[in-house]
């Protein structure tokens, strides 16, 4: 057995482990952790409000749904963002916890979609895309609602185009499309104060 | 730096009992991520078809919301991660001329890797989600047992090239090892929640994104290069120097550019321009490490047919090349305004983790592991394994850019939004197609990894020393 050489320097497994994971641990304090702790202080911006319990449950289903992977909520300072609304400002993220900016627009951004869209139109969607938009690749989320023989006392009925659905049968909401509904309707941007000239 | 030391020390370790244990857990590893990429990548293909026939998301655990997460974080941690760490431990040990260490810790860290996969894959369909982050969707509690098995895998790496009997570490380790100290940090910035409310976690999403690709899979897919290689060829890398400007270039650059997939998000403009600036940086280790691969395979490349690893290994450098430099160009403003949020971006996460990663994963695979257990993959197996993966691959990125472009301009040029939806189908059903390709491939892939490690001895690998069909390998 050949006695082993001194390991100095990098050649020391520890030391070497020791230097790339501190200088690595530098870069994630001062690119994650200080900006992500600074940037949770964002106060929320003018006439943006944290959103109401029904709206809250509703959003925990669109995270459940994984609706952000095809809809974003972040509006660039871009001409072709401009039918989404006007661009998004750091205070309209306060309350918005996951995040959902997205990385992907296979649909369209939802930053302002409470005031395109009505409640109506949110549920025939939401059951069957297809119904309003022939094109549509989204999934219909029948399993958010019920279809029933007849609508019961106190059920809301969903209009849906007879085509769309069963035979003899009538769609009505539940409190999971209602919850969806109601954060999908919330997603409204408060207009921010014109610039002092 | 001494060097060299990687072929030097081949098969000498040990007895035969020790060798055995190792060639278990080895094998252990790569059918564990075997299953895995045959699962996940299955639900890959599905979404792939529901994009043409949105009528086959016909119950929520079938729809692209939720099985989009179910794909991603199995095909990362189920799949690449499992595979890559169990070469890891494998070359770890074969280059510093030991068997591999602390052998139960590894298997707990295959446990902690199976668990976390099942756990996750079943949680997220049953509509149970982190939140929609990419790659850390996965539930609190599961999220634990993945960094479980990286923390543990890790510590197995690092015993076993502590243990090696040269002075220096071996460049290919100084990646491997980087891979794991660098994953845990990520990880652990990733998982505390007090610094990550509203536009915060915008900010530790962008780190974590893209570190954990580019921190964890690029550092154990480099390890992997720099040891199969070398040993394939039977000679030194072409330059350790460069190989540790490498190193030492992408850990400086690397953990600055995340945010370029916030651009024009309103994250501060500061953190947006230094991840641009840095992104083309990038062009600096990727570019080294290529050349230094290149020039070390010069004058051998008629030899790449003779074994099976090759053409993976230089399939996987290719697309290392192609996707990290196509990712400097892409995260330049001007072109992220058209190419932002599109399947251009699809597209190239296909190039890194399948052209890239995944490539380099079976190519060490099909270096070592008939070495670890003596039997031999199917010539015919390994050749379909090939040839669909990389024609589906460049298929389906081909496919993914196009429609990025058209999304992208289709935008620009203030179209009704659905007439980008409309524009795409073409290109979807090819994207559906080809991942069907890459899912053959798959198949191919697992009964060779069937023929490996269960299956029947060869009769090559009886006659000790001989030259296997594996090539030069010694």
């Amino acid at each position: 057995m050949i006695a082993p050489e001194p390991r100095k320097g990098l050649g020391n497994t520890g030391l070497f482990v020791a230097v790339i994971g501190s200088i690595f641990a530098l870069y994630a304090v001062g690119m994650a952790v200080i900006p992500g702790a600074i940037l949770s202080k964002t106060p929320p911006g003018p006439g943006v409000a944290p959103l109401d319990a029904e709206a809250q449950r509703g959003r925990a289903l669109y995270v459940s749904e994984g609706c952000a992977y095809c809809h974003t909520q972040q509006v660039r300072p871009l001409e072709q963002d401009r039918a989404f609304g006007r661009p998004s400002a750091p205070g309209d993220f306060a309350y918005a916890t996951p995040e959902l900016l997205g990385t992907e627009r296979t649909g369209p951004d939802l930053s302002n979609v409470g005031a395109r869209q009505s409640d109506v139109w949110e549920a025939i969607h939401l059951y069957q895309p297809r119904a309003l938009v022939a094109a549509s690749v989204m999934p219909s989320y029948g399993w958010l609602f019920a279809t029933r023989d007849a609508a019961g006392p106190g059920d809301v009925t969903v209009p849906v185009p007879a085509e769309f659905v069963p035979k003899g049968k009538v769609v009505v909401e539940t409190p999971d499309s209602r919850a969806l509904i109601a954060y999908l309707r919330q997603l409204k941007q408060a207009p921010l104060e014109k610039p002092r000239s | 730096m001494s060097g060299g030391n990687a072929t030097a020390t081949a098969a000498t370790y040990g007895d035969s009992r020790t060798q055995a244990l190792d060639a278990k857990l080895f094998s252990a590893f790569v059918i564990s991520a075997t299953f895995w990429l045959l699962i996940a990548t299955a639900a890959g293909v599905l979404v792939a078809f529901e994009f043409s026939y949105p009528a086959l998301a016909s119950s929520p655990w079938l729809s692209f919301g939720r099985l989009r997460a179910v794909h991603t974080n199995g095909t990362f941690f189920g799949w690449a991660s499992v595979a890559l760490v169990g070469v890891a431990m494998w070359t770890a040990a074969r280059s510093s001329g030991v068997a591999i260490q602390r052998r139960r810790l590894a298997w707990a860290a295959l446990w902690a890797f199976n668990i976390a996969t099942a756990l996750g894959t079943i949680t997220l369909d049953l509509g149970m989600s982190n939140g929609s982050q990419e790659y850390r969707e996965w539930i609190r509690p599961v999220y634990v047992f993945l960094l479980a098995g990286i923390v543990l895998s890790g510590v197995v790496v690092y015993a076993t090239v502590n243990a090696r009997r040269d002075r220096d570490i071996y460049i290919g380790n100084w990646y491997t090892l980087g891979g794991f100290v660098f994953a845990t940090l990520i990880g652990l910035t990733a998982f505390f929640p007090f610094y990550q409310r509203g536009l915060g976690q915008v900010a530790v999403q962008g780190f974590y994104i893209h570190n954990a690709v580019g921190m964890w899979f690029t550092f154990l897919g480099l390890g992997i290069a720099y040891y199969a290689l070398p040993k394939l060829l039977n000679r030194p890398i072409y330059s350790y120097a460069l190989g540790i400007l490498g190193f030492w270039t992408q850990l400086a650059f690397y953990p600055m550019i995340g945010a370029h997939h916030f651009l024009f998000s309103p994250l501060p403009w500061w953190i947006q321009s230094l991840a641009v600036i840095f992104s083309v940086g990038m062009i600096v280790p990727v570019w080294t490490a290529t050349g230094n691969f290149w020039l070390t395979m010069h004058g051998r490349w008629t030899t790449i047919w003779r074994s099976y690893a090759l053409p993976f290994i230089w399939a996987g450098i290719g697309f290392y090349f192609l996707s990290s430099t196509q990712g400097s160009i892409e995260s330049v403003r001007s072109v992220q305004a058209v190419w932002h949020f599109t399947n251009f971006t699809v597209g190239h996460s296909h190039l890194t983790m399948y052209g890239f990663v995944s490539f380099l994963a079976w190519g060490g695979i099909y270096a070592m592991l008939p070495k670890a257990t003596g039997k031999e993959p199917s010539r015919l197996a390994a050749g379909i394994n090939f040839w669909l993966a990389l024609l589906g691959v460049l298929i389906y990125v081909s496919a993914l850019s196009i429609t990025g472009t058209i999304q992208g301009l289709t935008w620009a040029t203030g179209n009704p939004f659905i007439a980008s939806v409309q524009a795409s189908q073409p290109y979807w059903i090819a994207r559906a197609v080809s991942g069907s390709m890459m899912y053959t491939a798959h198949i191919a892939f697992a009964y060779n990894v069937w023929k490996m490690t269960l299956g029947a001895t060869s009769a090559s690998a009886e006659i000790a020393d001989a030259p296997t069909a594996t090539g030069v390998l010694a």
